[in-house]
């Protein structure tokens, strides 16, 4: 991978607590030496919340879309029956 | 023949909702959503507040399944219902307090967090995501919200193997992280 993506994945292991995250000690010592990795952790940690609400959005219009095939089809008053 | 995923433990249920998300929703739809219209109409609720309250509960019992919280003592049905009751019964207290509101349309109010500063730029980084192409869209939110694992990510989407889904999903992030940058910059040129 480039450069630009091992570091997108370095900071992702931390956000994450993924299995090759770095210890505590060694990311303060990044975070001293490079000057724009808090930045660039926050940047990144908002696009994750960016991404939990579109998941989120996606997942209620799956829902309503189960919803409509369930109880508004043509034969939806036989699964209503079948499922009471 | 797969076992119906109102039956299933935590963990079944969790590779069921990974294995094939609308079969096993369906399912659990179909399995528990007339006990919760009766109940929500039963007490003072409309058809529309039963199918909000009851979408709010699967979409929680989804992030607890698929995030390794959840713990289940009866049938992932009962427990639905259960959480339906409980969120009714907090909607009607709040309406009786503020009669003119209907239950909240915007999915972050499901928890009662109070969301932190960074979460108010949410709306911003969303306008991102969903300017993306569609196949970024689609594996970043595979990955990030639906929790797939990458190998099924890979297959999904053509990859040929696991490594080549990881590398595209990196350079989308990096493309929403840009997108997000140079928003972020013009607003503070412009400001």
């Amino acid at each position: 991978m480039r450069p630009e993506l091992e570091r997108l994945q370095l900071i992702e292991q931390h956000l994450l607590n993924g299995p090759a995250a770095l210890p505590a000690g060694d990311w303060n010592l990044r975070l001293l030496l490079d000057g724009e990795l808090a930045a660039d952790t926050a940047t990144q940690q908002r696009l994750y919340q960016g991404l939990r609400r579109a998941g989120r959005q996606q997942l209620r219009q799956e829902l309503r879309s189960i919803h409509a095939r369930l109880y508004r089809g043509r034969w939806a008053w036989l699964r209503r029956l079948w499922s009471m | 023949m797969t076992a119906s995923p109102h039956l299933l433990p935590a963990t079944a249920l969790r590779d069921a909702l990974l294995a094939n998300r609308e079969q096993a929703l369906t399912r659990l739809y179909r399995r528990a959503f007339p006990a919760v219209r009766r109940y929500v109409r039963g007490h003072g609720g409309s058809a529309e507040d039963a199918q909000d309250v009851f979408q709010d509960a699967l979409v929680i019992l989804y992030e607890q399944a698929t995030g390794g919280r959840l713990v289940l003592t009866a049938s992932a049905s009962t427990y639905l219902v259960s959480i339906c009751r409980n969120r009714w019964q907090h909607e009607l207290r709040r309406r009786a307090r503020l009669p003119q509101d209907a239950l909240p349309d915007d999915p972050e109010q499901l928890n009662a967090e109070t969301p932190d500063a960074s979460e108010e730029a949410g709306p911003a980084v969303l306008d991102y995501v969903e300017r993306l192409g569609a196949k970024c869209k689609s594996i970043l939110l595979a990955f990030y919200y639906f929790q797939q694992p990458l190998t099924q990510i890979a297959a999904d989407h053509d990859y040929r193997s696991v490594r080549s889904a990881t590398v595209q999903k990196f350079k989308c992030l990096e493309r929403l992280r840009n997108s997000v940058r140079r928003a972020f910059h013009a607003e503070t040129i412009d400001s």
